[in-house]
């Protein structure tokens, strides 16, 4: 037991070093930092230019070289140093050391678990609590607000993932964000948000959950805005990434405000926050018990809990912050917004299924129809979109609908949470390995152009120039299109294949037709970047580079973790046992059943029409005759329209925000200015007023206060009088 | 017959007429003026309440009596304070009319 007894370890190890950064090595970066300005900077980095660093380096520094003499976009960038200092450098150790341990410790439980090494008695399946803390304690028997953390198999698959991507990420982001003057901070936020994530990985009950949600939305907050300085590019329809935190950490408000109603519903009525106690059908706490004969509740409850996950995961209504959440750096976009982060509101709704089940089953057709429209739109709005890394955000968005579509359709069968965390799982490696390639594209065109080239248009042509990047790249796109042996071919189809047998054909024929739409957008992202017309393999290799200079491969660095996730993008797919491991008694999934499933086959076969359509239309033509039928045909055009401005829902918001949000503002103002504000102004004026009037009195004069004075005496002697002659 | 209610009408008077002196009065000589017969009064009262004593005579009670001895003293204490004063603000202000005697004014 001792093995999982200590798993609190890994929770805590990233905040061990996000304090150890903030407090010991950031600062020691800061202090050893030599103060250069503008000039001196140039002039340090003509001197680093010619003096080299040994041959495997002469790449690394001619290409970093430049920078300080360009001045286009300078003022404009991320701040950087000619030299990290060894305080900076540190952190990034000290993070990815500690990030490291944590992987392998986590792996070796997960191996222990599924009993493929055998170093210490498995933990039950209900799982153990590693760590708790009375927070306050309870009035009478259990206290209700304790701080607690538990393990079970659910916890570890996440765990795994988390930890393993976070160490891919850091270890990328040594490469990617080289020469950063936010180096030290950079890595500091990156574990804090490790450990945010992990909070909610262990947690035991919705108050952790919700605390480590609220940590993970400042993660993301900081992380999205990491580039300060930056300003925003209205040509490209790109906003500033100051702007894009702001409106990220506000769209998960406005989630998170469903999600805390409904937590606060269900403690009210059941007076505990803990997931067993809740999920017990015996526990006189339990909402089983509850809630018993009067599920309406615990349904409102339970589709008020499902919007802190429509917000975390940017399902419909609230997708609107995720594609502005690619302002932040690559590697933020990979590890936050496509493998983890994302993720946590699939996670939370897999970890509370237990109390969906309970409620009526509106509350997981709720789900499911969310996942399934969210889908559907997201793959659409990824048609048209030029944007590298916007094309992966709204795929994320796609995928997660996906995932709640598994989860969704799961109400009372064996599988229950496998097949959505199934497509969690393989999804995070493969979305991270695709986010993590357009990262290494545009460090790539960066050096070559030295701009930040995001615009699909302005590629073409790189699989040559950068092949472990394009054939990690291609991997995950077979991968994510559900090409058959790739991961995502067993999870994607496994929860198309549960829509038809529960029943639900509308679900069926959205989730199917989403395929093909996924499969297209994501090949025409690949071919627009790295392939082309008159390239080699049909079109697929090369082609006319369209942009400037001359990009080379990137650094080992970058390339490593992109080497080891197209691995796992392959492999994470045969982990047959998965289903059985997160949900006790679930069948496993059979690789024989699934490849003579007809239904399977009929997934493949969208596919591959979405591959081939995209593989003929951007191989065989170039963008400018596309580009040139479209605006030629009206429907095509308003289609075009339609979907390049995500059906117009962030233009909805704008109206919506600026009529009726500030409209409301107005009011309130104009409530606040002339009747609140009038009463206690007019209190005063009148207390002023009538002061103003009667200081008269006050004279100055010795004899008008005489007269008062015995006129008053007169006064109270005929009062006196007359009460004693009067009144007996 | 002399009885007690003429020695009241007699203070009453008195005071009436020093209170209408102390508050018409312009000049600050006069108000002073006014103020001593406004005591006067009081003092006359104050001996006619102790002669007519009939509970005890006057010659065992003399409270009354030298109650007035007292505002007499005072009174020549009062009388010489205001008069100093006024003379201090007749060399300041080069006047002794109490209407424009108003710095306390709002």
């Amino acid at each position: 037991m001792g093995l999982y007894q200590y798993s609190w370890l890994i929770l805590f190890s990233p905040l061990f070093s996000f304090v150890v950064i903030i407090f010991g090595t950031r600062m020691w970066d800061l202090a050893t930092r030599r103060q250069v300005n503008a000039t001196a900077s140039a002039g340090d980095h003509a001197h680093a230019h010619s003096e080299g660093e040994g041959d495997e380096n002469t790449h690394y520094i001619e290409t970093t070289g430049p920078h300080g003499e360009h001045e286009v976009l300078e003022d404009d960038e991320d701040p950087k140093v000619p030299r990290l200092t060894l305080g900076a450098k540190m952190s990034g150790y000290v993070s990815i050391l500690i990030v490291a341990l944590a992987c392998i410790y986590s792996w070796i439980i997960l191996f222990n678990q599924t009993g493929l090494i055998s170093i210490a008695p498995r933990m039950p399946t209900s799982g153990i609590q590693v760590l708790a803390y009375d927070w306050l304690s309870g009035s009478q028997g259990t206290p209700p607000y304790t701080i607690a953390y538990h393990l079970d198999n659910l916890g570890i698959a996440m765990m795994v993932v988390v930890t393993t991507v976070s160490l891919l990420v850091q270890f990328y982001s040594q490469g990617y964000m080289e020469n950063s003057a936010g180096y030290a901070r950079f890595f500091s936020y990156l574990s804090l948000f490790t450990f945010s994530m992990l909070d909610i990985v262990f947690a035991q009950n919705f108050l952790v959950i919700f605390i480590g949600w609220e940590l993970v939305g400042l993660s993301s907050y900081l992380l999205i805005g990491f580039w300060i300085n930056k300003t925003a590019k209205p040509e490209q329809d790109r906003p500033a990434p100051a702007t894009a935190a702001i409106q990220a950490f506000i769209a998960n408000r406005v989630g998170d405000v469903g999600f805390i109603i409904g937590i606060m519903i269900l403690f009210t009525n059941t007076g505990t926050f803990d997931f067993a106690t809740l999920s017990s059908p015996t526990d006189p706490h339990g909402v089983a018990h509850v809630f018993a004969g009067n599920t309406g509740l615990l349904t409102l409850a339970m589709i008020l809990v499902f919007c802190g996950a429509i917000g975390k995961s940017a399902q419909i209504p609230l997708t609107i912050w995720l594609p502005t959440a690619m302002e932040g750096p690559t590697p933020v976009s990979a590890l936050i917004h496509a493998a983890t982060m994302v993720a946590a509101g699939v996670y939370m709704v897999a970890r509370t299924f237990p109390l969906f089940s309970a409620a009526d089953p509106l509350a997981l057709q709720v789900v499911a129809w969310v996942g399934a429209i969210t889908a559907l739109y997201a793959a659409l709005t990824a048609l048209t979109q030029t944007d590298f890394k916007r094309v992966l955000a709204f795929s994320t968005i796609s995928q997660l609908g996906y995932m709640f579509v598994g989860l969704g359709v799961a109400y009372h069968t064996d599988i229950g949470v496998g097949a959505g965390m199934f497509h969690l799982f393989t999804h995070a490696f493969f979305k991270a390995l695709l986010f993590l390639g357009a990262g290494s594209v545009i460090h790539s065109l960066h050096h070559a152009t030295h701009q930040e080239v995001q615009d699909m248009r302005k590629m073409g042509g790189l699989g040559p120039h950068m092949p472990i990047t394009a054939i990690t790249w291609l991997i995950a796109t077979l991968a994510i299109s559900g090409f058959p042996f790739f991961s995502g071919f067993y999870s994607k189809d496994n929860i198309i294949g549960l829509t038809f047998e529960h029943g639900d054909y509308g679900l069926y024929i959205i989730t199917l037709g989403t395929a093909g739409l996924t499969a297209f957008y994501m090949l025409r992202a690949f071919i627009l970047a790295f392939g082309g017309k008159g390239g080699r393999f049909g079109g697929l290799w090369g082609g006319p580079y369209r942009g400037e200079g001359d990009p080379h491969e990137s650094p080992r660095t970058i390339t490593i973790p992109l080497i080891i996730l197209a691995i796992a993008s392959i492999f994470a797919g045969y982990w047959t046992g998965f289903f059985g491991f997160v949900q006790p008694g679930a069948p496993s999934l059979n690789i024989g059943t699934v490849l003579s499933d007809p239904l399977t086959w009929i997934g493949v076969l969208v596919s591959f029409i979405g591959l081939g359509w995209a593989f003929v239309l951007y191989t065989r033509f170039d963008l400018a005759t596309i580009n040139n039928v479209v605006q030629n045909n009206a429907v095509l055009r308003f289609l075009y329209y339609l979907t390049l401005r995500k059906f117009y829902i962030d233009d909805l918001y704008d109206l919506l925000i600026r009529y009726v949000v500030f409209g409301v503002c107005h009011i309130a103002a104009a409530f606040d200015t002339y009747v609140v504000d009038g009463i206690v102004n007019g209190v005063a004026a009148a207390v002023t007023d009538f002061g103003r009037g009667v200081r008269h009195i006050e004279t100055g004069k010795v004899q008008t206060y005489m007269v008062g004075f015995f006129g008053g005496v007169a006064i109270l002697a005929i009062l006196v009088f007359a009460l004693v002659t009067f009144v007996k | 017959m002399l009885t007690l209610n003429h020695f009241l009408i007699l203070g009453a008077i008195l005071f009436c007429i020093g209170l209408f002196g102390a508050i018409s009065k312009r000049n600050a000589i006069a108000v002073l003026m006014g103020i001593e017969i406004m005591l006067n009064a009081v003092n006359i009262t104050m001996v006619g309440f102790s002669f007519f004593n009939k509970v005890k005579p006057y010659s065992t009670y003399l409270t009354g009596q030298i109650f007035a001895i007292f505002i007499i003293t005072v009174a020549a204490a009062e009388a010489a304070v205001a008069l100093a004063m006024i003379i201090a603000i007749y060399r300041k202000r080069n006047t002794v009319d109490v209407g424009e005697i108003n710095l306390m004014k709002w």
